[in-house]
């Protein structure tokens, strides 16, 4: 008898329970997050959809760094070419969302083409130091081309998307379920594309690339691939953000943007794609905790990222593995 | 297969490899020798295009592929291990085999037969027990035989292996005779080895190709390169021959 109960709860550890623990947590996230407007103020819904789209900008960056091993500094700007040019296309050319959305995300990523072509042949600090400079001159032209993007004054009069069917996405409660909707998709592509074959070459790309060369791999082509996925993500959310937030500001796609992609990743543990997704929730919280205190705002942000990355340099992942947590 | 023709390269004043040329065909098993800074690792740098030689021509089935990228001159079949072990110290040994047969046989190759490929091979260099260790956790010996291993995996015509037996056991040595021979034979590699062993050198290969200050100082048999006087010279120093 006793034998016999032993081994119901060795099968349950064994074949049913990792399975659940595994799933479990992922279901009743996505079910808090759908609930999420019937029960938050909507204060907090809008911080979880800019939170959403951070962490859609840091897991595709994630790709980049974490798998492919190329430092950039350049989300923002992509973030930003998105944002522009769908509510450019929808505002002054009457286009639709549907319609300005895919031909923004297709133009971030012919432009992160024609950037990584040249730059990536450069390495570490260097293609590093490139994208920030990119980044730079993203933000002034946003700032300087009054006619095209409203420069300081800002850019107004964006339209939410165009109802599907019944569906509005007039609220923000709406807006936000799109998000949600469009991260949850997102994740899954990256991470089938990082589990594939592809994605264990860019891993091998990461670790040693001149072994990687010396074995057939065309190490060029693959690190422009992650650059351009990468970045064709930032671009979308960026259309998201557009028609969520529907005002742009050149400052929100200033250097700072592009280098909290880089620390929400470092934070979450980069490698992981998960890892980005936690650091984003916590650092947009944090960071919007934080608001009470605009003196010491990034005073304590600094100080709280220094010691993450004194006391657990793979981020969160690293300290989340360390405790056994799986 | 091979034909090397005025290969020249210089860092700065130093030549490093002078004037040099040499052809190799199917099936042999050829060693380059020679004391160090010889010139003999810059070499196989040169063939496989990690280097762009300043003067002469690497061809490979007649097709000239000089100063062709690494990756290019991989696939025309010319495969390769480093002098310093170099590896991808996160992955298992399946997974670091793998990548090699993902290379060979492109990422959207049948899964089944780019595991059947990383088993075949892993089985032949004996890696089994290994297979799910990561690469980091393992000895300077393993090491050397996954990257061997990761190189088998592409399948080349012709493999450079540079000083792979350096830092073996006598024991090690032998088996790593026996293997290269087999690959050789069953699997129809050609051989290039850099190597210092010449215990090994003697047994392995049937033509030796002596390199010093980065000229060829002769060519021939291990017997006739064992007796030759330049090369006894350039090892042990002159007078040394005469005595």
């Amino acid at each position: 008898m006793a034998g016999h109960n032993k081994n119901n709860i060795y099968l349950k550890k064994s074949l049913f329970y990792p399975r659940a623990i595994r799933f479990l947590p992922i279901i009743i996230t996505i079910v808090i997050l759908i609930m999420l407007p019937l029960y938050a103020s909507s204060y907090i819904v809008f911080v979880a959809a800019i939170a959403l789209l951070y962490a859609m900008v840091a897991a595709g960056y994630d790709v980049l760094l974490g798998y492919t091993g190329q430092l950039s500094f350049c989300q923002g700007a992509f973030y930003g070419i998105g944002a522009y040019l769908s509510a450019i296309l929808t505002v002054n050319y009457g286009w639709s969302f549907w319609q300005a959305m895919p031909i923004s995300v297709l133009f971030v990523g012919l432009v992160s083409a024609i950037i990584g072509y040249p730059a990536l042949r450069l390495r570490g600090a260097y293609f590093a130091v490139t994208t920030f400079f990119l980044a730079h001159f993203v933000y002034l032209i946003f700032l300087n081309e009054v006619s095209l993007t409203g420069g300081p004054l800002g850019f107004r009069g964006i339209r939410p998307p165009e109802p599907i069917g019944p569906l509005s996405f007039e609220s923000m409660a709406n807006g936000y379920l799109l998000i949600l909707f469009s991260f949850i998709i997102i994740y899954a592509l990256l991470r089938k594309f990082v589990n594939s074959n592809v994605g264990l070459i860019l891993k091998s790309i990461e670790q040693d690339d001149i072994l990687a060369e010396s074995m057939g791999i065309n190490t060029a082509a693959y690190k422009l691939l992650s650059f351009v996925i990468s970045a064709i993500v930032a671009g979308y959310a960026g259309t998201m953000f557009a028609h969520f937030f529907r005002l742009l500001h050149p400052t929100t796609f200033s250097w700072f943007l592009s280098e909290m992609v880089v620390i929400i990743t470092l934070v979450g543990g980069v490698g992981t794609l998960i890892g980005p997704v936690l650091g984003a929730g916590i650092v947009t919280f944090i960071l919007e905790f934080l608001r009470f205190a605009p003196e010491i705002r990034y005073v304590g942000w600094a100080i709280a990222l220094i010691a993450i990355l004194m006391f657990e340099p793979k981020g969160l992942m690293g300290l989340i593995k360390r405790i056994g947590v799986r | 297969m091979l034909k090397v023709t005025g290969l020249t390269k210089s860092f700065g004043k130093l030549v490093a490899v002078n004037n040099l040329s040499f052809t190799v065909s199917e099936g042999e098993r050829v060693a380059i020798i020679g004391p160090n800074g010889a010139g003999k690792t810059t070499t196989f740098n040169l063939i496989t295009g990690h280097l762009k030689p300043d003067r002469g021509v690497v061809e490979f089935y007649g097709k000239n592929i000089t100063g062709l990228k690494p990756y290019k001159i991989c696939r025309a079949g010319i495969g390769r291990t480093f002098q310093i072990v170099r590896s991808f110290p996160n992955f298992t040994v399946f997974e670091h085999v793998l990548v090699g047969a993902i290379s060979r046989y492109g990422p959207r190759a049948q899964m089944d037969l780019l595991k059947n490929q990383t088993e075949n091979v892993i089985q032949k260099l004996g890696l089994n027990a290994k297979k799910n260790t990561i690469v980091r956790n393992l000895t300077i010996v393993d090491k050397k035989r996954v990257e061997l291993a990761t190189a088998l995996a592409l399948k080349p015509k012709l493999l450079l292996l540079d000083e792979l037996m350096a830092g073996l056991n006598p024991a090690e040595i032998d088996e790593y005779i026996e293997l290269l021979k087999r690959i050789n034979e069953e699997d129809g590699i050609t051989l290039i080895v850099v190597e210092h062993v010449m215990r090994a050198v003697m047994k392995l290969c049937n033509r030796i190709i002596v390199m010093h200050y980065g000229k060829k100082l002769a060519e021939g048999t291990p017997m006739e390169i064992s007796t030759n006087r330049d090369v006894i010279e350039a090892y042990l120093g002159e007078g040394v021959a005469y005595a």
